[in-house]
């Protein structure tokens, strides 16, 4: 993502450069929250989370990425909520979910190498490479129908680049079990560029 | 010998560096031999680098609405 923010304004309270940190991080942060308490209560929890996030920006030092920053902030609040709806348990529907396994599994012969094998995909650079309307209307496609535990390990990993430690913690559930998961999401994000790369379509 | 099956797998590990040291000398000589997994490899990092910016920018709407419960 292109830097366009006066960090020095925007620490000082600057509301122009808070609303270009808006546009750039509030559909992410969104998707973070909506696994995690639901497309209804997600709008509210990030909203909630904004206005936090500008009472503590000048607290902002950069050690992380802001998108990781501010999704720190997100979960924090989505935690509370869940608290306040006195749920028992943080993301208990995100644990056993095994449906909708390895997307990939499909392309390997029986001794473990390529029986399909990934096509050349082209591309100027890594943010060219979803840039396509088409392939963004597949792709969320894809994302809508993921299992939220799945979607939750993704925006958490990929998108809001929190350390895999972090993300354990968050979601109660052991490395080993995260990896699957994270593994089966980006599989399927995969398979879906793959496809679209060689054929144009999804 | 490494399978491909298990680069697909251990390709996050490896980029969080998070192998011990003779499973990542093994995924790194895979990549070396198999052009398949190379490739898989680099496009699975580009993907990964790519994934930050799959959510489009929000609407003015949107950014009003944030601003306005800023400032009340």
């Amino acid at each position: 993502m292109i830097d366009n923010i006066d960090w020095a304004a925007l620490k000082t309270g600057d509301k122009t450069q808070f609303s270009t940190l808006v546009r750039d991080h509030h559909r992410a942060l969104i998707a973070l929250a909506t696994p995690i308490v639901g497309f209804s209560e997600a709008e509210e929890v990030v909203q909630i989370a904004w206005v936090k996030a500008y009472k503590a920006i000048a607290t902002f030092e950069g050690k992380s990425k802001i998108r990781t920053w501010l999704s720190r902030i997100v979960i924090n609040e989505a935690k509370m909520q869940l608290r306040a709806r006195k749920k028992e348990t943080l993301f208990s529907d995100l644990a056993g979910d095994d449906s909708n396994g390895d997307a990939l599994e499909d392309r390997f012969a029986a001794n473990g190498h390529w029986a399909t094998p990934p096509a050349t995909w082209h591309y100027d650079s890594p943010e060219a490479l979803l840039m396509s309307d088409d392939l963004a209307q597949c792709l969320d496609r894809i994302l809508t129908a993921m299992p939220h535990n799945q979607r939750a390990i993704l925006e958490m990993r990929d998108s809001s680049e929190l350390p895999f430690e972090e993300i354990c913690n968050n979601l109660s559930i052991t490395a080993s079990n995260a990896r699957v998961l994270l593994h089966r999401a980006r599989a399927h994000l995969f398979k879906l560029v793959d496809h679209y790369q060689e054929t144009g379509e999804c | 010998m490494l399978k491909c099956r298990e680069v697909v797998h251990e390709a996050d590990q490896f980029l969080s560096d998070d192998l011990p040291w003779h499973r990542r000398s093994r995924f790194k000589i895979h990549l070396i031999i198999c052009k398949h997994c190379s490739r898989y490899f680099r496009q699975f990092k580009a993907l990964k680098d790519a994934t930050p910016s799959m959510h489009k920018k929000a609407s003015d709407e949107e950014v009003t609405k944030v601003m306005d419960a800023i400032d009340d």
